[in-house]
């Protein structure tokens, strides 16, 4: 019997020491989307390099936030890295969610190569302060995408400089987008001007609203005192939600309340002329549609042009252990790297922040809308990223959608956000 | 130590060895949560941890200071006001029209009870697809005969009656199986006797029918509120827990807490909440009480 008993523990010792070691592996935290499939890819090369491997785990874009801040309620996280919003960076940074990456990141990522849009807003807290919490990952800005074979028309080239005594183009200020739109808007043959976003399920209306909000000279408030009132509620702030609800009227039915999804659909089923949305949703657009279609930047109201920032930077978990944050900074510098940059953007959806690749005919050639997208991130800007900006996002969409239902005229609409967000402003010890 | 004591002492002993791992579960899953979430609703607790300080009443005067509060419960009011009404109704003329024997009733029966049975959040998903203003099939056959085609879920008039006319379609079942219940305990005699007097269907309804089977139609009520004052999954599936048009009560603490981290804030909304809850409940359970004892009453 002890015979047996002696044979069985030196096979289970056997066993044990035959097992390979743990296998050092950091898991990345991401929206389920092309570029977190192509995540997974690059980190599988980072694997076959360092022997480190890497995890993305994706989650459906409706339940993404909820979910990470659901486990940084955890004593540990199941992440080492999260890919978060440009917006929860400061809830991030003040509620010790995130490490802060101040003395690294200068050292690990020349910095010289990011674009100063996305160093401010996707990586420092408070922006312009120097302080870093997160890494470039997914460098994003809302842009059109149009029926250019509607535009080369030669029947519609010909109605349009008939009607507007100009000729029919891509729109480079707000009016001239206007009377397109009006001109394609023909719902009898189910055919329609434009689709913007105004969808209230996360932050579509908002990002749909702001390029308006600054073009016409308003803002959320003063990003040094927080002062909301007299800055959201001004008059060019009116009347820039009352020209963004004017061209609602050109929209596909359901177009007051249309998110990223809904403005995929319209464009896809091959409805309206011409459609808001954040580029990397794109790539099916042009694989589906080809030549058909074409890409403009937002528009202008006088010389003011403003585009929503959207994307995503790398931060390092506070609640992970320390060898996985070290794991973890070690991808982040491999990531950041110049000639991993370049291989970035080569999959679908994939932006980056790196100047060199960003001004290079590589990247121009690399996909009909790349252009676009590099013309785009100078007049890039962000709504809050302040601890609070959920809530001031909340009401946000709330008011704002308000206003585009009717229920209340744009002027109140503005005065009552600018009321709750300076509440909500004073309850997060932001504004005196 | 005297023998006749020991037993008792024993007996004693093995009562509370089969309360106490009950008493210590219910104290440990309910007992000390509800008065650990006494406290959190006087400080600033946030969802993710870190500091919180004691905030005082700040919680419960932000709740009556916000409009969107009162509001989410006005329109938790309408909607449990409007599909505890419409079900029971519909429940209850089902229930008469299932109540006599005929061929195919059981399957009729089966096929009824098939939305109430199915989870709420896969039917808000379902739903959802089913009433798309685009590509959705009720708005696909609207097209098809000519008729307007409503955006069910983004028209704010019709959000909220989406909502409701789904509750609808789930739970009037529920309340038609409690209506068939009730009729059927009501004794046979009673119908014969009213023939012999040659009362009218009405007079048979408004006397017989109808009181008798009050009782357990105020209880499929009271259960029915108790849930539909809960409701959140077919909002949270349909329009998302931020749409002030459809936002009930617990879309709102969702809100709150989940995406707005802040728990201290949506304690002290429960608890208001909670107190209303209570209030109504214990107004209506009096009524039933009162009602029963007129019916008992020769």
């Amino acid at each position: 019997m002890l015979k047996h008993l002696l044979s069985i523990a030196a096979v289970v010792v056997l066993m044990v020491e035959a097992a390979p070691a743990q296998e050092k592996k950091i898991t990345i935290w991401w929206a389920q989307w092309d570029p977190a499939a192509a995540l997974q890819e690059l980190g599988n090369e980072f694997a076959a390099e360092t022997g480190i491997g890497v995890e993305v785990h994706q989650i459906p874009w409706p339940s993404y936030q909820d979910q990470v801040f659901l486990n940084f309620g955890n004593k540990q996280t199941d992440f080492d890295i999260v890919i978060g919003d440009s917006q929860w960076i400061g809830r991030g940074a003040t509620k010790g969610l995130y490490v802060e990456l101040t003395d690294w990141l200068p050292g690990a990522v020349d910095m010289t190569t990011i674009h100063p849009k996305a160093a401010r807003y996707l990586c420092e807290y408070p922006p312009g302060s120097g302080s870093f919490y997160a890494a470039p990952c997914e460098t994003d800005a809302i842009g059109f995408v149009y029926r250019r074979d509607w535009f080369e028309d030669e029947a519609e080239q010909a109605a349009f400089q008939a009607k507007y005594g100009r000729p029919l183009a891509v729109p480079d200020t707000w009016e001239e987008f206007r009377d397109i739109a009006e001109f394609f808007q023909r719902p009898e043959h189910k055919r329609y001007g434009c689709s913007l976003l105004t969808g209230r399920g996360y932050d579509s209306i908002v990002m749909g609203f702001q390029p308006f909000l600054w073009a016409w000279g308003g803002s959320w408030g003063d990003p040094e005192t927080f002062q909301v009132q007299g800055n959201l509620n001004n008059e060019g702030a009116v009347a820039g939600l009352t020209f963004y609800k004017e061209l609602l009227a050109f929209t596909p039915e359901g177009g007051t309340n249309a998110d990223y999804f809904f403005n995929l659909e319209a464009f896809s089923n091959g409805s309206t002329a011409m459609v808001l949305d954040y580029f990397p949703f794109y790539p099916g657009i042009v694989a589906n549609m080809g030549d058909q279609v074409g890409f403009f930047k937002v528009p202008r109201h006088g010389d003011k042009r403003f585009i929503s920032l959207g994307g995503q930077g790398f931060s390092i978990s506070a609640k992970t252990p320390k060898a996985q944050q070290e794991l973890a900074k070690q991808f982040i510098a491999w990531f950041s790297q110049t000639k991993i940059q370049q291989k970035w953007i080569t999959y679908p959806g994939c932006f980056t922040a790196n100047t060199d690749l960003l001004g290079s005919e590589a990247f121009a050639q690399a996909s009909p809308y790349n252009p676009t997208f590099a013309a785009s991130l100078d007049h890039l800007q962000d709504f809050w990223n302040v601890p609070v900006y959920n809530e001031l996002l909340s009401a946000a969409v709330r008011y704002l959608g308000q206003a585009l239902d009717d229920e209340l005229t744009p002027k109140e609409a503005l005065d009552q956000l600018a009321e709750a967000h300076e509440m909500v402003l004073m309850q997060g010890g932001l504004l005196e | 130590m005297t023998p006749d004591r020991k037993p008792g002492r024993r007996r004693d002993y093995m009562k509370y060895g089969f309360v106490g791992p009950a008493l210590l579960l219910l104290i440990a899953m309910n007992i000390f949560p509800l008065l650990y979430s006494i406290v959190l609703s006087f400080t600033n607790a946030d969802l993710v941890g870190g500091d919180s300080r004691w905030v005082g009443g700040l919680n419960y005067k932000f709740v009556f200071r916000f409009s969107q509060y009162a509001q989410a419960l006005r329109t938790t009011a309408l909607f449990v006001g409007l599909a505890v009404a419409i079900e029971l109704v519909l429940g209850f003329a089902l229930a008469l029209a299932l109540k006599p024997r005929f061929v195919g009733k059981t399957w009729i029966l089966t096929l009824l009870l098939i939305p109430m049975m199915l989870p709420q959040a896969v039917m808000g998903l379902y739903w959802k697809l089913v009433l798309n203003g685009h590509y959705g099939i009720v708005n696909q056959v609207l097209a098809a005969i000519g008729v307007g085609q409503p955006q069910w879920l983004t028209d704010p008039d019709l959000k909220l009656l989406s909502i409701l006319a789904v509750d609808v379609w789930m739970w009037t079942p529920f309340m038609m199986l409690i209506g068939l219940a009730a009729l059927n305990a009501i004794p046979g005699h009673l119908y014969e006797a009213a023939a012999i007097d040659r009362a009218r269907p009405w007079a048979v309804f408004r006397r017989i029918t109808l009181p008798l089977c009050a009782p357990l139609l105020g209880l499929a009520v009271l259960l029915r509120a108790t849930d539909a004052l809960k409701q959140f999954d077919l909002v949270m599936a349909i329009t998302g827990p931020n749409d002030p048009a459809t936002q009930t009560l617990s879309a709102l603490l969702y809100q709150v807490v989940f995406r707005d981290g802040k728990v201290g804030l949506g304690t002290a909304y429960s608890y208001i909440i909670l107190v209303l809850v209570i209030a109504l409940a214990s107004a209506f359970l009096r009524y039933m009480d009162r009602l029963q004892r007129r019916e008992a009453s020769p």
